[in-house]
């Protein structure tokens, strides 16, 4: 039985200091559903013998029969804290005087790369984030990436050592080597928070630390939990220490001497640490009279741990009455409770440092302090981060954050898309909100409306959003940051509905899916074909079977999987290339150039962007990669989409009037950018030289009409004169496997021009892993074939990690970039061979 | 031969006889619509001709100069050019590319707005840079075009300001596709233009805006010159911005602050207010 009302949960709202936004996320199989179940049941809203095995928060089919998580899910969960577990709890922001309520809204994420994009969306709208580690693999790559993103997005983490129960069971490791492997763990963990954090930043320190109880231990299979709290409390009646005293005790290199009765720092012959003595040890036993039956042993134990076994448990042994046990003794959903109250920020402290990376506009208008202070009576700012299917087939909730203000059913609201600019009209539309709702998992429920700091979702904002939005009723406002997403679309396919009259079903199909997930895109090519572009195949895979069976509802002819290529250029143009406007009176003078490696990089993470000072920018240019600086304070825009990772550069010398035809020197270079000259595929690191312009003497025979396409074909002669290469996208791909099946993976990379970077054990573990480089378009049925050739004893993990020239000219007919163009000029339906370097240059 | 006639101002009965004469023999006869219009409909022109019209828009001047040149060297071509071929329009490209091919040709001048915006009193001597008012959108507004205004007032001539006009102009999303879209046609009429004028002299700075051009500065507005419905009106600028002239096509002219007497005579006709003393 569910032990709260929406009521309840409703009143909690208002304390705005005991919520707790968290989402929970992990490398994929470490069992983040899994362990989200314990909460769940102490919740009340699954029973508690089933958590574990429900995995409450995977709502679809396909999730259930995969046991993978696809979509992230949003539950919200009252609970109380006791008070003596209220202590603990010492920043004033951090909970509300006499109330132990405590509000968690909740979300379980995927762990599969291919679906990061729903972990970003879940990290925008929270403030913690519970990081699952399987301990018996460690820190994995996945791992790495969302710990990172989380930190990107001044995500607090508390961290979790899942699946002891195989620790223990499966590699039987002892004592001291299981603290081994648990210190690596966290070590790696502070490793990559420190990478990415600096402890002098706006969160301040985030590491996890075991002795002051941000790290959890236990298993989410058999639902049991610990961390050094509960220990300690146990035993500081017994030692007659303080338990936060006992809790530092507990962990690192202490040691305690039964003899003597004395702590120590050192390892000596007679004295044991005080980890194992204390907290493995027991746990140790249990497992060990339990799983060997040893009944007498059974009884003493379980009245030393306090544990009454229930009358209906009494027949269970083995595995069956260990979980009973384990499950009654360290209930995971207190320990994780705990954690969660005590370690996480509520939205008051949160939203203090989350403010500036959050909000476009200016840091000291209405909306920003508002959303600074959580300010339930400021104006209205909620962050809508993704939508999520309603049972009415082709609505959506709007899924999001309130992040100051009140959000209330029937309220006019303005809903800005990712394109409105303040002071327009573009993008905006003013609306009532037709009714706000609390997710809850598999289900919802209606609520009158919501306050500052909370997560909810919206009825009737679907239709003016495409995915992402801000919503508020600040006239002034500007729009929340958009997402930035760790994984780029990079594999596509082409969609045909099988029946030809099914066409409208399908466009209507496209526009469902690509609302209803937050990174695929759907696009209509200028043939007319309609493509799908995703993530990695897993990813393709479900966009299709969502978009057959739910969204289009169509029989569907699908192309095989093709990746997109970016083009570039490889040297200098060979020659000043000079076009002509077409009325012959306007004319460019450009050439194209390679930036240098790694500035492409810089532009992609933003450390070099549009809307850098130009100063500043011009600095770190020419420290970093030797620009001129005078030169590098002229960069006219990026692009394409005005932020990609070419730019134009203004080399001109006292020209007249130049700055009236940069808007559409600026337009042609987005467009040109965006589909470049060999394949129409986006261009990447090239950087454009305008070297000289000679303009008519009337504004009117300057305009945009003249400028835009001659931009774009100069643009183009620059490209093809500057040794034009294609560049393929190289996933990192990572391999857990047996030794014995090491061979195997070297033989199936080889085959698909993957190559071995670095090979290693895991220490503590039979299990090696392999990280190779290995490009997209040879990643299809990598999976697959990984599995036949080890005996399905390998699996890899394939993020997108960066372009690669490929090697070959392609204008060369015999080269197998050649091929790609002209593979990829036909799927688009255009001219194929070679484009004609004439059609762009034009003699003086 | 390719002939260039220039068929002035806008009545089909306003081209010159020797143009006449060569439009009726020509082989082919290409009608270049998108610098200037007409007054009249296409029709009414093939009927007074006495021969079918092709209509020749700006993709087609611009980039398909070698489908209206083909043959020309064997047979009679001409290009139709409203006003002059050489005034206010800009058709020396052309001339260049049929030199380039080495086909003959010969030029047929007309009136053009260049001169007879001396209707207005004004004397053509006096005349400085020519200007065009372009249109501005969302985010090209650009006004250099006020730069040579100021420079004509400081050297005290005036300014001929031609306004834009959009005639199968692509709208700026549909450049970016292969596939064209046109906007609906514009003219640009006298008040929309001294609105333009009137927004950048409020951006510069107090002493500039009274010593060379206010909103009470002296303007003339023109519309359908040389036609039976001309009009002309003199106004200051800030009146000029709320009159409306009528149809297309409206000129506007900006007078040098001093004026010869005579001219003063003239433009008091069109005016209301006494432009004797008047010294803005």
């Amino acid at each position: 039985m569910v032990n709260f009302t929406v009521d309840e949960i409703r009143a909690l709202m208002d304390k705005k200091r005991n919520i707790r936004n968290m989402s929970v996320i992990a490398h994929v199989d470490h069992g983040k559903s899994t362990l989200t179940d314990s909460l769940v049941s102490k919740a009340g809203i699954i029973a508690g013998a089933k958590a574990g095995e429900t995995r409450f928060t995977d709502t679809r089919k396909d999730e259930q029969e995969r046991c993978i998580t696809i979509k992230s899910t949003a539950i919200s969960m009252y609970f109380e804290v006791e008070d003596k577990d209220l202590v603990f709890i010492t920043h004033a922001d951090q909970r509300e005087k006499d109330c132990k309520g405590f509000l968690i809204n909740l979300i379980d994420s995927p762990g599969h790369v291919d679906f990061s994009s729903e972990v970003t969306a879940a990290l925008r709208v929270t403030d913690g984030a519970l990081v699952v580690v399987d301990c018996v693999s460690g820190v994995c790559v996945q791992t790495e990436t969302v710990l990172r993103q989380a930190i990107a997005e001044r995500i607090k983490p508390i961290l979790f050592m899942n699946k002891m129960d195989r620790a223990l069971l499966e590699l039987q490791l002892d004592a001291e080597e299981l603290y081994q492997t648990f210190q690596r763990i966290v070590e790696n963990v502070n490793v990559i928070i420190a990478t990415y954090n600096d402890d002098g930043g706006p969160m301040g320190e985030v590491r996890v630390d075991p002795s002051k109880g941000s790290v959890g231990f236990g298993s989410g299979l058999h639902g049991w939990a610990f961390t050094l709290k509960q220990f300690s409390e146990m035993y500081s009646e017994k030692f007659k220490i303080d338990v936060v005293k006992l809790m530092n005790r507990l962990w690192g290199e202490n040691f305690f001497n039964a003899k003597t009765k004395k702590w120590q720092k050192q390892k000596e012959a007679d004295n044991k640490r005080s980890f194992c003595m204390y907290i493995l040890d027991p746990i140790y036993k249990v497992f060990d009279a339990i799983m060997n039956y040893k009944k007498e042993e059974i009884g003493t134990l379980l009245e030393k741990i306090g544990v009454a076994i229930k009358h209906e448990d009494k027949d269970k042994d083995g595995k069956a009455l260990l979980k009973v046990v384990m499950r009654t003794w360290l209930p995971a959903g207190e320990a994780l409770l705990q954690m969660i109250a005590i370690h996480l920020p509520s939205p008051v402290i949160a939203q203090k440092y989350r403010m500036e990376m959050l909000y476009e506009g200016p840091h000291d208008d209405e909306a920003a302090v508002a959303v600074k202070n959580c300010d339930p009576e400021g104006p209205l700012m909620m962050y809508i981060s993704k939508m999520v299917p309603t049972s009415d087939k082709g609505r959506f909730y709007a899924f999001g954050r309130v992040f100051s203000g009140k959000v209330a059913t029937g309220q006019k609201c303005r809903i800005m898309g990712p394109n409105y600019v303040p002071g327009k009209k573009e993008d905006l539309y003013e609306k009532a909100i037709q009714r706000t709702i609390l997710m809850m998992g598999r289900y919802v429920e209606a609520i009158e409306d919501v306050p500052s700091g909370n997560i909810c979702g919206l009825v009737g904002v679907d239709q003016f959003l495409v995915k992402t939005g801000t919503i508020t009723t600040f006239k002034d406002a500007h729009n929340m940051k958009v997402m930035k997403f760790s994984v780029s679309p990079v594999v596509r396919v082409a969609v045909e509905p099988k029946n030809p009259a099914d066409l409208p079903k399908l466009v209507e199909g496209l526009k469902r899916l690509a609302k209803s997930d937050p990174m695929v895109q759907c696009i209509i090519e200028e043939s007319g074909e309609h493509i799908i572009a995703g993530a990695g195949e897993l990813h393709l895979e479900i966009c299709l079977k969502d978009l057959e069976e739910d969204h289009a509802c169509i029989p569907l002819k699908k192309s095989d999987p093709v990746v997109s290529y970016r083009e570039t250029v490889f040297e200098e143009s060979n020659q000043m290339c000079l076009s002509k406007s077409p009325n012959k009176h306007n004319r460019l003078m450009m050439k194209a150039l390679p930036m240098p490696d790694g500035l492409p990089e810089d532009i992609d993470n933003g450390d070099v962007s549009s809307k850098d000072d130009f100063k500043l920018r011009a600095r770190y240019l020419a420290e970093k990669y030797d620009y001129d600086v005078t030169e590098a304070r002229k960069i006219w825009c990026f692009g394409p989409d005005g932020t990609g990772p070419n730019f134009v550069l203004d080399c001109t010398k006292s020209v007249q009037y130049l700055n009236e035809i940069k808007d559409s020197v600026v337009a042609g270079f987005q467009w040109a950018s965006k589909e470049g000259i060999m394949a129409e595929e986006n261009m990447r690191g090239v950087r454009f030289n305008i070297y000289d312009v000679t303009l008519h003497a009337d504004a009117i025979h300057r305009g945009g009409g003249q400028i835009i396409p001659t931009t774009r074909r100069c643009l183009y002669a620059s490209a093809i004169t500057a040794g034009p290469r294609l560049m393929e996208p190289v996933y990192l791909c990572e391999i857990q496997c047996p030794e014995v099946a090491v061979g195997g993976i070297y033989g199936v990379l080889n085959r698909r021009r993957g190559h071995v970077f670095e090979e290693a054990q895991v220490v503590g573990t039979p299990m090696f892993v392999v990280k190779a480089y290995l490009p997209v378009n040879e990643s299809f049925g990598f999976t697959a074939d990984l599995r036949s050739n080890t005996g399905g004893q390998a699996f890899p993990q394939c993020v997108f990690d960066h372009w690669q020239v490929l090697p070959g000219d392609p204008c060369e007919p015999s080269s197998k970039p050649y091929q790609i163009v002209q593979d990829t000029r036909k799927r688009k339906g255009l001219k194929e061979g070679l484009p004609d370097l004439a059609q762009y240059l034009d003699k003086l | 031969m390719f002939y260039l006639i220039g068929l002035g101002l806008g009545d089909p009965t306003d081209i010159t006889v020797k143009g006449l004469e060569i439009v009726k023999r020509c082989s082919r006869v290409y009608l270049e619509m998108y610098t200037s219009i007409l007054g009249c409909p296409q029709e009414e022109l093939e009927t007074f001709y006495g021969r079918p019209l092709l209509l020749a828009d700006r993709d087609l001047v611009e980039q398909g100069a070698d489908e209206i040149l083909s043959g020309a060297a064997e047979e009679d071509v001409a290009l139709l050019v409203v006003g002059d071929p050489f005034g206010a329009t800009t058709h020396t490209d052309f001339i260049l590319r049929a030199k380039e091919k080495k086909i003959q040709y010969k030029v047929v001048h007309n009136a053009s707005i260049m001169n007879a915006i001396g209707c207005c009193g004004l004397q053509l001597y006096k005349f400085g840079e020519t200007v065009s008012i372009p249109y501005w959108d969302e985010t090209w507004k650009p006004d250099s075009f006020y730069d040579k205004i100021k420079l004509n007032r400081l050297h005290n001539m005036h300014t001929l300001c031609l306004l834009d006009i959009k005639v199968k102009e692509p709208t700026p999303e549909s450049l970016m596709r292969r596939r064209k879209e046109y906007q609906p046609p514009r003219f640009m009429t006298v008040a929309e233009a001294t609105q333009q004028l009137m927004t950048i002299v409020e951006k510069k700075d107090a002493l500039e805006r009274n010593t060379i051009l206010n909103e009470l500065s002296l303007c003339v507005g023109l519309a359908r010159v040389g036609h039976d419905s001309q009009s002309i009106i003199v106004n200051t600028l800030r009146e000029m911005s709320q009159t409306d002239l009528g149809g297309p096509l409206h000129s506007l002219v900006i007078p040098a602050k001093e004026m010869h007497p005579l001219e003063v005579e003239f433009l008091q006709q069109y005016a209301t207010l006494k432009l004797e003393d008047y010294n803005h």
